[in-house]
């Protein structure tokens, strides 16, 4: 019996391992292979606190957390400017490296002989020592961490992750700050792991480095895989099946060092397996409306879109973005040699240009997603030239992208939602500290989602994912997207490039009322068709240089231009 | 001064050894794009071939490596075949493959252990040791960097003069407009995974020679290369050598400074500061 207690011990802190580095790998996309690292680290903390200094619980567990969360972000910080394989092998060198600097830094952690007299939990006189009793302890610590991070992925802040994870820069366009995003889930996912690390030294009494090798991140993550990455379930499920999976070959004679080894040959096995026939894992990530924070009732109620939809107000012709003399130099390359532009209130202004004359780099300039190398660039009258995209975006400047870049995994009113203004939700210690708030605010959005599909008259694919979208519905979402920032400022890069007559119908109307409504918008296009129909006034960019500004008609009956545009 | 020279020259050697190590596991990861972690075990592998090969058969250096090779390529390949092949296909994700390979590896690792046993195997080479000046080295010291020449120049005549060179080379530059122009990129996936196989083989041998074969030398073998690859540039193989023998004289001139125990760290601060100032690496073939 002692011996299913312990082995019910152990499922409870792989139970905990496996949801924080889901949260990292699974959720977030964000593949760090130092979690064994961070485990360690918050075991270490616990067993030199306790046992050097007498440190009571709960403050060696909070202790540990802090210390954790605090090394993972600081470790993470430079580990965020890269991604994908860099990121893999820096957090495996960061590992290594915390595993050497816990070996050598021998006056603190004793070197390889590790802490050994941890003292055990004491609750009301009675030393928490025999597994059984510990399991209580195991339990409520895994039920905590999975509510903690139940919550936080079904919120306006998971739905931002699902919404990096799946495209960054699209991400950054609607205002999410992805610095703070990745930051934050390096932090709680450390936090996390150091109150599995901690348990482990006051339940096992002694930690060394051994428990905390390399192997023990993939023991972690086949767990991960086999339940199904984004899945919280499924990563209990998946811890559960592979701590008791080895204890079955205990029943089989096998000399000790054999079955150690049959053990991790297992974990590999079925690491591999499960990416072969079933990647998803047991328990996929729930998709489609399953996937939806909001309930469908919520999106019938009265909403308060309209004033998304409305311009700030202000004088009709007024300057409100304005690039003056931008340039643009890539290594060598200058991409934008003399650009400048003012956008204005309620018209609707056109970009042309022929392939390469640097009309999306003009855009990235203006949204903050590039930074000139020389120039100017101001909002109402204030120089806007540090500020991210992010921050661009509530303070009134959006953009689309001619890829498209939707959320293709997220359904389309969600879609929408992602994209709202003013979420608290999307900072998470406002998940725990004001949860009425964040219900309330996630109903009104529902809401206003809601109506910004019904005014590109998407609503009744509002519950499809974007993914099964036509490529006509596509572009409608990406600017019921666009629309959904509530920007005052609406940068379309192409628009309508690919439409047929019809749909190029009905987006006509749909831009020409933003503009009547005081906003300010500017679109990249190729047809003279649309541009003709559709702009106030239009800039010819040609060589990185604004050539001509003028109506459409002006610039279009000029010889020199249409030499340039049809060479 | 003399500690200077001779820590240099210690520098350059293990340099050597890991841009060996680098060129095959960089052959392999800028051809397909596969990050093999269980490069490591078939290293370890060929390790313990050449091992069984010069203590049952009281074979040579030479003839022991060539059974290493083989058998490097034949682990090489089938791991391409029976995992990565699959994935493929499946078109997973670029980070499938690297957690499929991770699996295979500490599979792998653990199958090393079981059929050769754990702790350290050494084959008994001849070896002599030889001065010059101030500064000494061995035989093996000798055939490593011998080795990492003949191997870069090899696959120098092969990459610029042949048929499937060339196709590797396109590879690497862009696998989707290599496969437009006709160019089999299964045929040269597996190409690649044999050479990248042997080259391991060779690296695998000389370890063995100099400190001996055991079960976890594979991962720190797999994960220098890939650090050689990355501070050197993918798909440059100017810049996995150069990135090789950086690493190999940064780590070994910091003992002049720095205990041998936060030897292995030194390589890694290189790398960080590398991914900081120049996450290209230094010679960079990436023209995004």
């Amino acid at each position: 019996m002692e011996y299913i207690y312990h082995i019910a011990v152990l499922f409870c802190l792989y139970g905990i391992l496996t949801i924080s580095f889901n949260l990292l790998v699974g959720f977030t996309g964000m593949f760090a292979l130092s979690h064994a690292a961070l485990y360690a680290i918050g075991a270490y903390t616990t067993a030199i606190l306790a046992t050097d200094f007498g440190i009571p619980f709960p403050l060696d567990m909070i202790a540990s957390v802090l210390v954790a969360a605090v090394i993972s972000a600081v470790i993470a910080l430079p580990a965020l400017r890269v991604t994908g394989h860099y990121l893999v092998i820096v957090s495996l060198a960061l590992q290594i490296i915390v595993l050497q600097v816990i070996l050598n830094w021998k006056s603190l952690t004793r070197g390889s002989d590790g802490i050994s007299g941890v003292p055990s939990y004491n609750a009301f006189g009675f030393a928490i020592t025999s597994p059984d009793r510990f399991l209580i302890v195991a339990l409520i610590a895994l039920a905590a961490c999975y509510w903690f991070t139940h919550r936080l992925v079904r919120s306006p802040f998971g739905r931002g992750l699902r919404a990096m994870r799946e495209n960054e820069s699209a991400a950054q366009a609607v205002g999410l700050n992805i610095l703070y995003m990745k930051l934050s889930t390096f932090a709680i996912s450390a936090a996390l792991a150091a109150v599995a690390g901690s348990l482990f030294a006051r339940y096992f009494r002694y930690v060394g480095v051994d428990s905390f090798t390399i192997n023990e991140t993939i023991y972690v993550l086949a767990m991960v895989i086999l339940g199904g990455m984004g899945n919280l379930r499924g990563s209990l499920v998946g811890a559960a099946i592979l701590v008791a999976l080895p204890e079955l070959l205990k029943f089989v004679p096998l000399p000790v060092d054999i079955a150690d080894k049959i053990r991790l040959i297992l974990y590999g096995l079925v690491l591999m397996l499960i990416l072969l026939v079933r990647p998803q894992g047991l328990l996929p990530e729930p998709r489609g409306r399953k996937a939806m924070l909001v309930s469908v009732e919520d999106e019938s109620g009265p909403s308060d879109a309209g004033k998304l939809l409305d311009g700030e107000g202000g004088r009709q012709g007024g300057v409100v973005l304005q690039g003056s003399n931008l340039r643009k130099q890539f290594s060598g390359v200058t991409a934008i040699k003399d650009f400048s532009i003012a956008l204005k209130r309620g018209q609707i202004t056109g970009l042309l240009g022929p392939n390469g004359a640097g009309k999306t780099t003009a855009f990235n300039l203006l949204t903050g997603f590039l930074k000139p190398t020389d120039g100017v660039i101001t909002l109402n009258g204030r120089s806007i030239a540090d500020r991210k995209p992010h921050e661009l975006v509530s303070a009134g400047v959006a953009r689309s992208f001619q890829d498209l870049r939707l959320f293709t995994n997220m359904t389309v009113i969600e879609n929408v939602i992602v994209a709202l203004p003013d979420q608290s939700g999307r900072r998470w210690p406002n998940l725990f500290l004001h949860p009425a708030r964040i219900r309330a605010e996630e109903r009104a959005n529902a809401a206003r989602a809601m109506e910004i599909l019904r005014f590109v008259e998407l609503e009744n694919k509002a519950h499809e994912t974007a993914a099964d979208l036509s490529y006509a519905e596509e572009k409608l979402l990406v600017v019921a997207r666009l629309l959904a920032t509530g920007a005052e400022v609406l940068l379309f890069d192409e628009p309508m490039s690919g439409l047929d007559q019809t749909t190029l119908a009905d987006i006509f109307p749909v831009l020409r009322r933003l503009a009547e409504h005081g906003k300010v918008v500017c679109i990249i296009e190729h047809n003279l068709d649309v541009i003709k129909e559709l702009c106030d006034e239009v800039y010819f960019l040609d060589e990185g240089r604004t050539m001509a500004v003028g109506t459409p008609d002006a610039l279009m009956n000029d010889p020199e231009l249409a030499e340039r545009y049809f060479k | 001064m003399d500690l200077f020279l001779q820590l240099l020259v210690n520098g350059f050697i293990n340099g050597s050894n890991y841009a060996l190590l680098g060129i095959g596991f960089g052959l392999i990861f800028s051809t397909t794009g596969i990050v093999h972690f269980a490069y490591g075990s078939v290293y370890t592998f060929a390790a313990y071939v050449a091992w069984f090969l010069a203590t049952s058969f009281g074979l040579a250096l030479l003839p022991s490596m060539a059974g290493a090779i083989v058998a490097a390529v034949l682990l090489g390949v089938a791991c391409y075949t029976l995992l990565y092949r699959p994935l493929e296909l499946r078109r997973a994700p670029p980070l499938i493959p690297l957690i499929a390979s991770l699996g295979l590896n500490i599979m792998l690792e653990n199958l090393n252990a079981i059929i050769f046993g754990s702790g350290v195997r050494s084959a008994n080479f001849a070896s002599e040791v030889y001065f010059a000046g101030p500064v000494f080295f061995t035989s093996v010291h000798i055939w490593q960097v011998v080795s990492c020449i003949a191997v870069v120049a090899a696959l120098v005549v092969f990459l610029r003069k042949t048929r499937y060179g060339r196709a590797i080379l396109a590879m690497t530059d862009d696998p989707n407009m290599a496969r437009v122009v006709g160019i089999d990129t299964k045929k040269v996936s597996y190409i690649v995974f044999a050479l990248g196989s042997a080259i391991s083989a060779v690296a695998a041998t000389l370890t063995l020679m100099k400190d001996g074969a055991s079960t976890h030398m594979g991962f720190i073998a797999v994960f220098m290369g890939f650090v050689a690859v990355i501070v050197g540039g993918v798909g440059s193989l100017r810049g996995v050598i150069a990135g090789g023998f950086l690493l190999g004289i940064v780590e070994s001139l910091g003992l002049w400074k720095i205990s041998t125990e936060w030897q292995s760290s030194i390589a890694f601060i290189v790398l960080f500061i590398m991914i900081m100032l120049r996450p290209q690496g230094l010679f960079s073939i990436a023209r995004r």
